[in-house]
């Protein structure tokens, strides 16, 4: 366990001195504010914003807190995944270019643990920069709009926080498996875009697929009615997390540096 | 909307407070390093002119990782 505490400190470290554990968080709290308050100036900004004849009248219904709410989900679902995958897509990938896996690895240190340390990592960024940007939404929502209950979003943010949990660690697992950074992104992104599009179209058969829950955090704010199984959602999650750290430990294992 | 100056103010500063932040600590980190990736005048005018995601940019591309 102290071992993994090093590798974890390790990572921890990395994250500093990248700026990582200053710029995500940032992120995610800007985009966080800016949905509600860009939605509740809306009509604002249509009405400055010109090529409007003389005396149009624009009517555009103030929405509820809840649906802000949700509109901000989907914001981190594109956004914040795209942030996320960019600043994991190197973790195992460009540590092998550059030999530092290499270096690790000759200590005596599990191949898991490598991989394990670098997951708990990014889940923590992850959970801090989600928290702080969701939490934004949250404030502004409840100062220009209307409160929302908490119990929900305390749900909504868990179910959501876990879907960027499982899009990091597939980025972590392409990194592992990929040459390219840029490719261990991409492919992450994918599949995530994937898995959402399907569990949206076929939402009674994949009830079991990662993909519902984006859309079960979003439905905790509108009626918690249709999202009636989340947690099967979640679970399989869970499972393919695990699944991922297996198999990118071995990836590992199979190839620790470029040359090998 | 109905909201006076300084009720916009406090609306919008702490967002547009962030926002510098970001782009102040991308400046700092661009003009500290000793080598970008591409020349570093085009890092200053992409943080700079790029709203936002200039600052993202430049920490995901264009740090050389030491």
């Amino acid at each position: 366990m102290s071992r993994w505490l090093v590798l974890f400190g390790k990572e921890w470290m990395e994250m500093t001195r990248s700026y990582k554990l200053l710029w995500v968080p940032l992120v995610f709290i800007l985009f966080g504010a800016m949905q509600p308050v860009t939605t509740y100036f809306l009509p604002d900004i249509l009405a400055n914003a010109g090529n409007l004849p003389e005396g149009a009248v624009i009517s555009i219904p103030l929405p509820t807190a809840e649906e802000v709410m949700a509109k901000t989900l989907e914001q981190f679902g594109t956004i914040g995944l795209l942030v996320i995958a960019l600043s994991v897509m190197g973790a195992i990938s460009a540590e092998r270019t550059s030999g530092v896996t290499a270096i690790v690895l000759v200590k005596p240190i599990s191949h898991l643990a490598y991989v394990s340390a670098k997951w708990a990592a990014m889940l923590a960024l992850i959970l801090i920069a989600f928290a702080g940007g969701f939490c934004a939404a949250w404030y502004y929502t409840a100062a220009l709009f209307q409160g929302v209950a908490w119990q929900s979003s305390l749900i909504a943010y868990l179910l959501f926080a876990l879907w960027l949990g499982f899009v990091g660690s597939l980025t972590l697992l392409f990194s592992a498996l990929l040459r390219s950074g840029a490719a261990a992104a991409a492919c992450a992104l994918g599949i995530a875009a994937v898995l959402a599009v399907t569990a949206s179209v076929f939402p009674k058969a994949l009830a079991a697929s990662p993909g519902m829950l984006p859309k079960a955090a979003s439905a905790q704010f509108m009626d918690a009615a249709s999202a009636s199984h989340p947690w099967l959602a979640a679970a399989a999650a869970l499972l393919v997390m695990a699944a991922v750290l297996a198999i990118a430990a071995w990836a590992v294992r199979r190839r620790p540096t470029l040359e090998a | 909307m109905e909201l006076t100056t300084s009720q916009m103010m406090t609306i919008l500063l702490p967002i547009a407070l962030i926002q510098l932040a970001l782009t102040i600590t991308a400046l700092i980190v661009c003009a500290r390093a000793e080598e970008t990736r591409g020349p570093k005048w085009m890092w200053v005018l992409i943080i700079l002119l790029v709203n936002i995601f200039g600052a993202v940019l430049f920490f995901i591309f264009g740090r050389k990782q030491a």
